[in-house]
């Protein structure tokens, strides 16, 4: 993954619900308390990068060698709510909603947590709406239809039709995904009329 | 790859008979078997049982109803697809003395290799059908049960991607795939096989670990029994 990859950037600057685990002066402005101690126990949500070098630098201190500065949860967009209903059925779940880099925000948190089922879950609702996904991108633009015409001159980003809702609702990566499927079908279709105008 | 086409010159053709060396004289409208990669300044011939109903719902038929995983089989390799190749074939010793190839009978045309496809022979027939008057069944309906077929093609492919829920399953036979419809879902599956990686990439991570720190303790356990404590 490249140093400028602005999916990754905007992934780590995703906020997480931290936990300060000590009370630390002249921060209150971040809990709107200015000019005050940020007591510990406060709860406030700070980036995934921020985040994740607080929880993993311990505080040097002799006898709380095993306290860090803060203790983080998983975030709400993949949290047990969410997992359930991805179990349930993965493709009725909009996951932009729940974030924007839903995948990366997960795999993520998967290697700070020691949460098994998620790789599971992941793995799943990923197989299985790719599979909507790139049905999707092969209607999307009229690939089915039959008489041609400026219907079928779709854009590349182009959606419509009854999936406009699931297509709403995919994450960057499903994205990506969405688009090497179209461009693939939208080069085949391309080759067949020039083939055909010979 | 050379394949197998029937073929109509424009107009006549003698310079191509130092290319074509068991080709009679060429003189428009014979039709003659020969290599299509050759052939470039002649009208390719849709195969007619491309263009017919009944082979094309036997082939549907058969992709969707009696396998519906595999794909049909592909056409015969070079060596056997061209017959001026084989040395025992009746047709080589008639092509060779200059006789015109047997006539066709149009109702049984639908028989010959039905079944064999590639996309270009899929490529062909939707241009075939975009051209032609003279076809043995309504042009849309061709038309729809070719679009039928390219569809169920497309999807059988699409699902192999489903393997990838479980691990070690990612496995599927890809004969009788065209090279046009395995380019059309190259970069679909590719990005399928990526993300799956990457989301099994930290859980693998977590479970070596597991596994690690498993080991390790069970060395523990047996180096304390050796020492007999």
């Amino acid at each position: 993954m490249s140093y400028y990859d602005i999916d990754s950037i905007l992934t780590d600057a995703e906020k997480i619900p931290c936990t300060f685990q000590l009370d630390i002066p002249d921060l209150g402005y971040l809990d709107n308390n200015p000019g005050q101690a940020l007591k510990s126990g406060t709860k406030i949500a700070l980036p995934l990068w921020l985040a994740e070098m607080l929880a993993i630098a311990n505080l040097g201190d002799d006898i709380d060698q095993d306290k860090s500065f803060v203790s983080f949860e998983l975030p709400a967009a993949v949290g047990n709510d969410v997992v359930q209903a991805l179990k349930a059925d993965p493709r009725a779940v909009p996951l932009r909603d729940q974030s924007p880099h839903f995948y990366g925000l997960a795999t993520h948190m998967m290697d700070l947590s020691e949460e098994q089922e998620l790789g599971s879950v992941l793995r799943k609702t990923f197989v299985t709406r790719a599979a909507e996904i790139a049905l999707h991108a092969r209607k999307v633009g009229g690939t089915t239809g039959s008489k041609g015409g400026p219907a079928e001159e779709a854009s590349n980003l182009g959606v419509g039709g009854a999936g406009e809702e699931f297509l709403r609702g995919l994450d960057e990566w499903e994205r990506k995904l969405f688009r090497k499927a179209h461009d693939g079908s939208k080069a085949g279709k391309e080759w067949m009329d020039s083939v055909k105008k010979r | 790859m050379t394949r197998c086409a029937t073929w109509r010159p424009k107009r006549k053709l003698n310079l191509l008979r130092s290319i074509i060396r068991f080709s009679p004289r060429l003189s428009s409208p014979v039709q003659s078997q020969d290599s299509a990669a050759l052939i470039r300044r002649a009208n390719i011939v849709t195969p007619p049982w491309l263009l017919h109903p009944v082979s094309l719902s036997s082939i549907i038929n058969r992709e969707t109803k009696e396998d519906p995983v595999a794909f049909s089989p592909p056409p015969p390799p070079p060596s056997r697809a061209i017959p001026f190749r084989t040395r025992h074939r009746p047709a080589l010793g008639r092509e060779q003395r200059g006789c015109k190839p047997r006539p066709a009978v149009p109702a049984l045309l639908h028989r010959r290799r039905a079944g064999r496809i590639s996309t270009i022979t899929l490529a062909r027939g939707s241009r075939g059908a975009a051209r032609r008057d003279d076809m043995p069944a309504p042009a849309g309906e061709v038309r729809s049960l070719m679009r039928d077929l390219v569809e169920v093609r497309a999807a059988k492919l699409r699902s192999s991607t489903s393997a990838f829920e479980g691990f070690g399953d990612g496995l599927m036979s890809l004969t009788g795939v065209g090279a046009m419809e395995l380019a059309e879902s190259r970069g679909f599956v590719l990005g399928v096989v990526d993300g799956v990686g990457k989301i099994g990439a930290s859980a693998e991570a977590t479970r070596r670990e597991g596994e690690e720190a498993g080991g390790r303790r069970d060395d523990d356990e047996e180096s304390d029994e050796d020492m007999g404590i």
